[in-house]
């Protein structure tokens, strides 16, 4: 019984683990993002939207469906076919980090 | 002269088209924060999440005005799959749209 339940919490752990992404991998990883997104996310050309300080779930989420195609966009789905999970959520994390986008209260 | 006029025209149609596109970008903020009412019942909550699957909904303060315009129309068209946004965004004019980004672009950031 204590076995399962060790089991279980650990499995859980691991699977908690797979969408943490390191920020500082994510940094490396964003040479190509920064073209249009600028170097911390915080894009200067108005059709691409800032990403710095988004939550890292949402960015996760995003990137997941630009890749899935529930997302459609030319651009994103290119950038995206060649990114591991495991990138995706080193990119998140990394502009979750920087500075930027603020929560809006009524 | 037939060289002239056609250089005129084009001027002319250069002319009408960059002002269109000018006045289809203006958006009031003003309206759009009142506009903006039912998109704070989700977005202006800090760490309210979307469900299955659970990540939050985004943070759209000082988000650029551009972008959201163009993201509220994908989500009208059904070229991004989410229920709750398909829904919201087919209630919403062009106008709307521009409104509400400018409200959102108008928060500053951090």
């Amino acid at each position: 019984m204590l076995r399962t339940s060790i089991t279980i919490m650990l499995l859980a752990v691991s699977l908690g683990v797979a969408h943490a992404g390191d920020p500082a991998a994510g940094k490396d990883k964003s040479q190509a993002c920064a073209a249009c997104h600028g170097k911390t996310g915080n894009s200067k050309n108005p059709m691409y939207p800032r990403l710095a300080g988004q939550y890292e779930d949402y960015l996760f989420q995003a990137l997941k469906q630009y890749k899935s195609g529930k997302r459609q966009n030319a651009i994103m789905k290119g950038q995206v076919a060649n990114l591991s999970t495991k990138d995706m959520a080193d990119l998140a994390a990394y502009y979750a980090s920087q500075k930027g986008l603020v929560n809006t209260t009524p | 002269m037939r060289t002239k006029s056609v250089s005129t025209w084009l001027l002319l149609w250069v002319g009408l088209a960059m002002a269109g596109a000018a006045c289809a970008q203006e958006g009031n903020a003003e309206a759009g924060r009142e506009k903006a009412a039912t998109c704070l019942g989700c977005h202006g909550v800090p760490t309210y999440s979307n469900v299955y699957p659970t990540y939050h909904v985004p943070k759209l303060g000082g988000q650029h005005a551009q972008y959201i315009v163009s993201a509220l129309k994908a989500y009208k068209a059904g070229k991004r799959g989410h229920s709750t946004m398909h829904a919201q965004a087919a209630t919403l004019s062009e106008q709307d749209m521009v409104d509400i980004a400018a409200y959102f672009a108008s928060v500053p950031r951090d």
